[in-house]
């Protein structure tokens, strides 16, 4: 029964891994999906809670999944979800990065990291705007991020957590004198 | 796996960095990066601080991360290790990221459920993730300032992307797919 809960765990998420394309939002509108409803391992609640704490911790929010594996099959859960999620996809990228970084050095391969950078870039200005018009909309987050980023162009040297704990402290301030 | 340095370290431009660098450069990511927005993190650190690559190479590994399936952040860590030591390096890179911060998750989700609902916690909160999409969105403003002062190309790209998935919500892989072979030209071009 519980080697069964881990093949469970390696089916949900290995496919996962490989299918999820375009990164960490769509992985996770998958998991919960499939944690909640498909599998019925856990309560929307639930879901939301373990969400919620995998975006206070710092690190990759993708680590949802060690607390997913935590919480329906304890430490060989949270051992065995996160290497079927991380596993495929890591080594699909690792013979990617290979292959690319072979080539270093060379004019066509210098040129074709010139041409992709600005994608990189876009995507960087669009996920930050995407995020923020996803969040619940106060008009005191987008002027955090904004002067954030004011912040951080004027003064690159600084050190983020100094920005990012202020951050915190403003909102948090801002919706006590709000309420 | 071996050390594939031997082999590609005769190219230009990686500088000697060692394992135990690496290792701690991502372990202080892993633990300090609150409020979401690594790749951001990891391009100051890797780029801005240490120069252990340019910018180009930086972002070209980031739009393949984005591109293949995975988190981008373990991509992106896997791409940079690889790049710097090989295989082990993307190891070191990609055990150093995760594992600190997943020991640390499982400790929160304990301490959670005491916290967790007290709405000034979840302001907080909120308002370091509100920081880090800045910090995001600054990585993204500055490099498109500079590439910019070198052509007017990547600019028109940037926006594009930016309005296409943005503002008009349409997914990002096909999207990317069709601008590749575009930025490609234009880099071969400009050349």
């Amino acid at each position: 029964m519980r080697n069964n809960l881990y093949w469970q765990l390696i089916a949900v998420f290995a496919p996962l891994s490989l299918i999820s394309l375009g990164g960490g939002q769509s992985i996770i509108a998958d998991m919960n999906k499939q944690v909640v409803e498909f599998h019925g391992w856990m309560s929307q609640a639930d879901f939301v809670d373990l969400f919620g704490i995998s975006r206070a911790a710092p690190g990759p929010g993708s680590l949802l999944v060690t607390l997913i594996g935590w919480k329906v099959a304890g430490f060989p859960g949270a051992v065995v979800a996160s290497l079927a999620l991380f596993l495929p996809a890591g080594l699909l990228a690792y013979f990617v990065a290979r292959i690319w970084n072979r080539h270093q050095g060379r004019a066509w391969h210098r040129a074709c990291e010139r041409g992709l950078a600005p994608i990189a870039t876009g995507l960087l200005v669009t996920s930050a705007f995407v995020i923020l018009s996803s969040t619940s909309g106060e008009v005191s987050l987008w002027i955090i991020a904004f002067a954030a980023a004011a912040i951080f162009v004027l003064r690159p040297g600084l050190n983020p957590l100094l920005v990012l704990g202020s951050a915190g402290v403003v909102q948090m301030l801002v919706q006590i004198a709000l309420r | 796996m071996t050390d594939r340095r031997e082999t590609i370290g005769q190219a230009p431009g990686v500088p000697q960095v060692s394992l135990a660098q690496i290792m701690l450069l991502f372990a202080r990511i892993g633990l300090t990066s609150f409020g979401g927005g690594l790749s951001a993190w990891i391009y100051r650190e890797v780029v801005d601080r240490y120069r252990w690559m340019g910018e180009d190479e930086f972002l070209g590994g980031l739009t393949m991360a984005q591109i293949l399936p995975g988190p981008n952040v373990i991509n992106l860590s896997i791409y940079i290790g690889q790049r710097l030591r090989g295989g082990i390096g993307s190891l070191v890179a990609v055990g150093a990221l995760l594992l600190p911060p997943m020991v640390l998750v499982v400790i929160l989700l304990g301490i959670f459920h005491r916290f967790g609902d007290l709405p000034w916690v979840h302001d907080l909160l909120e308002g370091i993730a509100a920081g880090a999409i800045g910090l995001t969105f600054s990585v993204g403003v500055r490099s498109a300032r500079r590439a910019a002062a070198r052509h007017y190309w990547p600019l028109l790209m940037i926006l594009a992307i930016f309005v296409m998935i943005g503002l008009m919500r349409w997914p990002m892989l096909p999207v990317v797919l069709c601008l590749i072979p575009v930025g490609l030209w234009a880099a071969w071009r400009e050349r």
